[in-house]
């Protein structure tokens, strides 16, 4: 589904990801930790498109796609789903507004007819129950006034409507109470499926024990050091990344 | 769909001025190309005003809201045109106004309050382009104590155009307990278009609640961004985002809500 071969970007002449290689196959879900400051939020916003950073080599094929051939609102219309760290507010814009635009575009760039209001609001609906999240919010503005947990779980819920191929999770479980990291992590497993792929970034264990991760990969200073099953990421919560960072110096 | 569209699909002529009834019922009056009008709102009596001007031109109305009499204006100008208004309130009287402007001109309202226990609120949105310039001046003086007045203004300029917005709160020495805000909130869309926003207070007396604020910003990037990773084109994004900024202005409107975001939103394609 998506293959990343040596991708190395920049912002400004700052080299941040320095030769990543990435496979991901449907039905899998890879979880990407490492220290502060190693790449992992560039990581996503490259895949997902973002102009800020400049690609100066390697390659990134997404469904047979040249991935870094298409614009930001393409690569989201042909399944990928950026769950951001800082959700944005935008004043003024509700929630169903902007999802129905939303839907409807990937819907016609799949040339699919666009949802009945009726349709629309029953999927609404539908989706979200997913996080539990109130539908009184989905009459409000976009993230407008949401606590940090609604934000979240806000993303969970756009996630639910867009049903992406590929979702890359830029720390979701950041600022959330237990009980929202549970409802945000569930939500996340509920919508695997095995034609989808998940890529979670965090910094804490907790999360992947609702999204248990079929890989864990460490990223450090823009390349990725090492990777294994689930329990690497039992032993980095318990000896940290010194032992990597070490090996790699040594 | 403009609100010379929606009128006339309501089976309103919008060619003419006349008595006209809304969908829900509401009575209103329609002014077309108003050029000078002087009326009174009857004691306790309740009007609609609905002012559209099509033509360039200058028009001047100068209204008396008798006591505890309710006014309500909505003003859509879709031509470059001089627009003065002048609104005097009695005790206990309301008024609000609506005004949308999609074209250049200059439009001045002022408003006093004569009468204790008066309100007045004033929402104003307009969008230009080209060469435009639009000219909006607010001027609420408070002659008597006990009244309130919210003013917010919200100005869209782009390509080469230019907006001004100035804003004057006078507070009379015995308006004692008024209660004022006035607030101007401005979007420039690109460099070569310019906002300036000015708002005062002058006040004399001194158990009073003033407050005014003007901002002028760009568009927001990190929210197209946002969109644009939601499937949103750049032109969508930004687009909706204006939809959003003059949402609060529109929607204060209940009958024209939707009407008049489609005629601030379409001029948007032609910036």
């Amino acid at each position: 589904m998506l293959s990343v071969k040596n991708l190395h970007a920049s912002v400004g002449d700052k080299e941040i990801l320095r030769g990543i290689n990435l496979e991901v196959r449907a039905g899998e879900v890879h979880a990407i930790m490492g220290p502060n400051g190693s790449g992992k939020s560039t990581f996503a916003s490259v895949l997902a498109g973002n102009e800020k950073f400049t690609v100066t080599e390697g390659e990134v094929t997404f469904m047979g796609k040249n991935l870094l051939e298409y614009s930001i609102e393409d690569r989201a219309r042909m399944g990928l789903f950026q769950g951001f760290q800082y959700p944005v507010e935008i004043p003024g814009v509700t929630m169903a507004n902007f999802m129905k635009i939303a839907v409807n575009e990937q819907r016609k760039f799949r040339g699919e007819e666009p949802l009945t209001a009726g349709e629309f609001l029953r999927m609404m609906r539908e989706k979200s129950a997913v996080v539990e999240l109130d539908t009184k919010l989905t009459n409000r503005a976009v993230n407008e006034g949401f606590s940090g947990g609604e934000k979240k779980k806000n993303e969970i819920f756009q996630m639910a409507m867009l049903e992406p191929k590929l979702a890359v999770l830029d720390e979701t479980d950041s600022g959330l109470d237990i009980d929202a990291l549970r409802i945000v992590a569930t939500g996340v497993t509920k919508l695997h499926t095995a034609e989808n792929a998940t890529i979670v970034i965090t910094h804490y264990q907790r999360l992947l024990d609702y999204i248990v991760p079929d890989y864990v990969h460490v990223l450090y200073k823009g390349r990725i050091i090492h990777s294994g099953d689930k329990t690497l990421a039992l032993k980095l919560e318990k000896e940290g990344y010194d032992w990597l960072i070490n090996n790699l110096e040594e | 769909m403009g609100v010379l569209d929606y009128l006339n699909s309501l089976g309103i002529d919008c060619s003419s001025s006349g008595e006209i009834t809304l969908p829900d019922g509401t009575p209103a009056l329609l002014l077309v190309n108003p050029t000078k009008v002087e009326c009174g709102i009857a004691e306790q009596g309740e009007d609609y005003l609905i002012l559209v001007h099509t033509h360039q031109g200058e028009s001047k109305l100068s209204i008396d809201v008798m006591p505890h009499a309710s006014l309500r204006i909505l003003q859509v100008i879709l031509a470059d045109a001089e627009c003065r208004m002048e609104v005097r309130q009695q005790v206990g009287s309301r008024c609000e106004m609506i005004s949308v402007v999609v074209a250049g001109g200059k439009v001045d309202y002022q408003t006093d309050m004569n009468g204790s226990f008066s309100s007045n609120v004033l929402r104003a949105a307009y969008v230009v382009g080209k060469e435009e310039n639009a000219r909006v001046n607010v001027r609420i003086n408070h002659n008597v104590a006990d009244c309130r007045s919210n003013s917010l203004v919200k100005g869209v300029a782009g390509g080469h155009a230019t907006g001004e917005f100035e804003g004057m709160v006078y507070v009379a020495p015995d308006a004692q307990r008024t209660d004022a805000v006035q607030t101007s909130r401005n979007i420039e869309i690109g460099c070569d278009a310019h906002i300036k926003a000015q708002p005062q207070l002058e006040i004399y007396a001194d158990d009073v609640k003033c407050s005014h604020g003007a901002t002028v910003g760009q568009l927001d990037n990190e929210a197209v961004l946002y969109m644009r990773q939601r499937g949103l084109s750049l032109e969508q994004a930004k687009r909706l985002q204006i939809e959003g900024f003059i949402s609060d202005i529109v929607y204060q409107s209940k009958e024209f809500g939707e009407v008049l975001a489609q005629e601030l939103t379409s001029k948007l394609e032609l910036l």
